[in-house]
């Protein structure tokens, strides 16, 4: 609008002006019919397809069932352990009231009821092995009462004096009592470690076994510290370092099969093991100091130039080291003693071995040293308990790694649904609901099987599915979009097409309005007359 | 009364566990590209000197630099990058080890990275395998600006996209305690969105602030290092001279201020457990070296008693896998004879069975055929509703 005002007679001119000639009716409708078939265009097929490409796929998880396994409330880990007794000397009679006797005071015993020992008689020696039991007692007559457990067999050998089997109406008995504590001792490591991967994990209270001493606590978190998280395979590393240029051979085979073979065979139904060896040459340690002490050894390794990791295949690597030097370390615990080796959490072992100047080639027999450290430097860092005969130290491992794996795919559960509730822009494809659902049953058969041996088999795979579920690929990108963003994106594109749209439709509600109150407008008048 | 006395002991037992760290990790995060940037490449590349002079090895260093300033045509001193006028230490080297090159860096690498969503393909020096025992130091440089950091002049990483990137590391247990340390302009708008526990994070320059370079080097002709970068360098430097040192974080952001870096470097605390207190009392060699907590073996006079256990349990391990492979024996020929049996009656079964399988000409599958039917029936309504719409328009007009 201009701000001059316009002359008078200027004014007249224009509103006589001729007008466009009226509107045919039938135009009017076919404007209207446009605009509309316009906006059903729009409404109807844009956006629906603007809809369905632009909504994320997000499949739909058991979100409730997620937590409840992560909180603990899906699985209440027992460990029911059979215990056979073998009492052949006994009579029926009195072997079933030994029986209920010493599972009477076992009961008394026991505070945490998440791990209970179930006794029960093995009536034929020869399925005394193998028909699931953890431990088998061996009941024979003898001086007096002794107990020690079988190297090679899970068996516990208790003599007893005859005069000692409880009279079938005694509601004690020594013996009975003796057998317990036994068992209890037997199982003390396993009982706590179980209950500390329980307390450390989102347990809820009551399953809490309670009681654990402080030092046992620490101890144990010691352990779990040091031993190397859990893996179906491990790669094993074993080089030779040394400053100069001899030696330059090692016989580290030879020594590997003698040495160390047969525990990894013992270990192989719960870890496999891939190995590599090297050696390097004039290779230099990170602390050059002639007499190392404790601070020294964390920065010994020179991570910088020693080739240590492999990145072969996906296994972790543990690394055995051993360096040909004359250094010595001083331990300030000990004064006089001097030792060679360190073990560092989750990562390995270095084996200082002085020798002879001039030595070539490192024979077997001069590994054997570092290579027996190594084996027991192995069986700590897969986490193996220290007390207990071999055979039940490794039962108890795979039922130890059960727990873990259990409780580990449990929180990767509770984790994944926590995210998908927490991240709503993340895309969700089905195939993170199948892992889902797998490792939610595998857990349950896990669950349902944590003593036996099945335990650990589905434990791993339902580990192995919830990280595959947890880790998929595409479940990234970028999650968040400003609403700037959105805008940006969406009005250069929208703008110019949104406006003769919205334009088109006002201005035909406009005509139309009008149109209705011309009409009344007409009516009334028509009436009035 | 008692549900405390309950919940007491446990709260207990959780506390010790968290202690301890038991690896170190580096992500080292040069963004941009191009030769007036050098000075971010000397910036990242004098953090990696440092966290490796301080022992955390190479494969526990993630390494992204998106151009090769040592290779760059216009470089006058070829095959070498500084980031000092005086040249004296060429970063360089023959020793180093870049994860992520080129245009592998990207937002989405950098996040696939951190939440470890990455494919079998993935070698596992290019992957951050962490778990709750790992502290990270994440360490980032480049052009950025409020709540965003520019990667390569391509694309954009946003504060949210960090911090929901950090959560999801946490929720999956995959750090300890992680320090988020960030060199760009408006740096502090970049942690402002975090969210996740244990962090310490700390930036350059607050919001509508820019970060300065510290000095250029006239032959190579651009600015060597910025002014954040180099102070806190020279802290690390002079203070920290090896794993030993027992200087803490809070000790090195006290060595910040305006008159040096020429902007408000920025601290955030507040995520830490133990809030200011508890963070700036962590050694600065909990997040740039590798400590490790060895365990040293017992002395002399123990070894002869424990070698001669070893050896006891090695020659008991021989015994009980000899044991085991008797047992497996047993069972596999118990197995074959049951299943030689098995493959008799199988053989007998199977001819019948065969003859079921017959061709029947039916579609492969019975659900989708019938919506597929639908589909197109409903495609050819309308396009026949449209047709007689079109026809029927026609004839109104």
């Amino acid at each position: 609008m201009s701000a001059q005002p316009l002359p008078k007679d200027e004014v007249l001119a224009t509103t006589t002006r001729k007008l466009p000639p009226p509107e045919k009716p039938s135009d009017v409708r076919r404007r209207s019919h446009v605009i509309l078939s316009f906006w059903l265009i729009v409404l109807l097929l844009g956006l629906p397809i603007w809809w369905r490409t632009t909504t994320i796929y997000r499949a739909d998880l058991p979100l409730q069932d997620m937590l409840d396994w992560a909180d603990g409330k899906a699985c209440r880990p027992v460990f029911p352990l059979r215990i056979s007794i073998q009492a052949t000397s006994f009579q029926d009679q009195e072997a079933q009231n030994l029986l209920r006797l010493t599972q009477h005071a076992l009961d008394d015993l026991n505070d945490f009821a998440g791990h209970h020992l179930r006794l029960q008689l093995s009536d034929e020696e020869q399925e005394s092995a193998d028909n699931g039991s953890a431990l088998t007692i061996r009941l024979t007559p003898g001086e007096g009462t002794t107990a020690t457990l079988d190297p090679y067999e899970p068996i516990l050998d208790i003599t007893y004096p005859p005069n000692t089997i409880p009279s079938p109406t005694a509601s004690s008995s020594p013996l009975a009592t003796y057998i317990a504590s036994q068992l209890r001792t037997t199982f003390a490591e396993e009982q706590a470690t179980i209950s500390y991967l329980l307390s450390t994990n989102s347990m809820p209270s009551e399953h809490r076994p309670l009681g654990l001493s402080p030092e046992t606590t620490e101890s144990l978190a010691k352990r779990t510290t040091r031993s190397v998280k859990y893996a179906p395979t491990y790669h094993l590393t074993f080089s030779l370092f040394t400053s100069g240029p001899l030696p330059s051979s090692w016989d580290i085979e030879g020594a590997i099969e003698e040495y160390m073979k047969p525990v990894l065979e013992v270990l192989s139904p719960i870890h496999n093991f891939t190995i590599d060896t090297q050696v390097q040459l004039y290779a230099s340690p990170g602390v050059q100091n002639q007499v190392l002490n404790k601070e020294d050894l964390s920065s010994f390794i020179n991570a910088a130039e020693w080739p240590l990791s492999p990145s072969i295949g996906g296994a972790p690597t543990i690394n055995f080291i051993v360096f040909v030097g004359n250094q010595t370390i001083t331990n300030p615990s000990q004064e006089s003693a001097t030792s060679q080796s360190w073990l560092i959490p989750q990562w390995g072992t270095v084996y200082l071995l002085s020798l002879p100047d001039d030595t070539t080639h490192v024979t077997a027999a001069t590994l054997k040293q570092p290579l027996l450290t190594f084996t027991s430097h192995l069986l700590s860092l897969t986490g193996t308990p220290e007390s207990g005969s071999l055979p039940l130290r490794l039962s108890t491992l795979a039922r130890i790694r059960s727990a873990d794996l259990l409780l580990r795919a449990s929180s990767t559960l509770g984790s994944l649904a926590r995210l998908a509730m927490a991240l709503p822009s993340i895309s969700i494809p089905s195939s993170v609901a199948d892992g889902v659902t797998k490792t939610m049953s595998h857990l349950r058969l896990a669950c349902d099987n944590l003593g036996g041996t099945e335990g650990l088999a589905h434990a791993r795979i339902a580990e192995a599915e919830a990280e595959r579920a947890f880790f998929e690929k595409s479940m990234v990108g970028q999650l968040y979009f400003p609403d700037e963003h959105k805008i940006a994106v969406y009005l250069p594109l929208l703008g110019p097409v949104a406006v003769p749209l919205v334009m088109g439709l006002i201005n035909e509600i406009k005509a139309w309005r009008k149109r209705r109150r011309e009409k009344a407008e007409k009516g009334a008048e028509k009436k009035e007359q | 009364m008692k549900l405390s006395s309950l919940l007491l002991p446990a709260a207990l037992l959780a506390t010790p566990a968290l202690a301890e760290h038991t690896s170190n990790w580096a992500v080292l995060v040069c963004t941009s590209r191009f030769w007036f940037n050098y000075r971010h490449l000397a910036n990242v590349l004098s953090i990696y000197r440092t966290v490796k002079r301080l022992g955390i090895p190479d494969s526990q260093i993630i390494l992204m630099l998106p151009d090769d300033m040592a290779c760059n045509p216009r470089n006058a001193f070829p095959g070498t990058v500084y980031s000092n006028a005086d040249r004296a230490v060429d970063l360089y080297g023959d020793n180093i080890e870049v994860d992520y090159r080129g245009y592998e860096v990207t937002v989405e690498n950098f996040i696939r990275l951190l939440t470890d969503r990455v494919g079998e393909e993935m070698p596992r020096s290019k992957r951050l395998l962490t778990d709750d025992r790992s502290n990270i130091l994440v360490y980032m440089t480049g052009h950025g600006g409020n709540e965003f950091l520019k990667f390569q002049d391509a694309e954009e990483i946003g504060a949210w996209d960090l911090a929901d990137a950090f959560e999801q590391m946490w929720e999956k247990r995959r750090y300890h305690e992680i320090l988020f340390m960030i060199d760009t302009c408006q740096a502090n708008t970049m942690y402002s969105k975090l969210y996740s526990p244990n962090i310490i994070a700390t930036g350059s320059s607050e919001l509508d602030q820019s970060s300065y370079s510290h000095h250029a080097d006239n032959d190579i002709g651009v600015a060597v290092i910025d002014r954040y970068t180099y102070y806190n360098l020279e802290f690390l430097e002079s203070e920290v001279k090896d794993t030993s040192s027992k200087k803490t974080v809070g000790d090195l952001f006290d060595s910040y201020s305006y008159e040096k870096i020429h902007s408000h470097a920025g601290v955030r605390y507040d995520l830490f457990k133990g809030g200011a207190e508890e963070a700036r009392s962590r050694l600065v060699t909990d997040f740039f070296g590798n400590v490790q907590n060895v365990e040293v073996d017992s002395g002399k006079k123990g070894e002869t008693t424990n070698s001669s256990f070893e050896e006891e349990m090695v020659k008991l391990s021989r015994t009980i896998a000899e044991l085991h492979r008797r047992a497996e024996e047993q069972e596999a020929a118990e197995r074959n004879a049951t299943a030689s049996a098995n493959a008799k009656a199988g053989a007998e079964k199977k001819r019948p069975r065969q003859k079921k399988i017959q061709p029947v000409a039916k579609p492969l599958t019975d659900d989708n055929w019938w919506t597929k039917k639908i589909v197109g029936a409903t495609a050819l309504a309308g396009c026949a509703a449209l047709w007689g719409l079109g026809s029927y328009l026609e004839g109104v007009v």
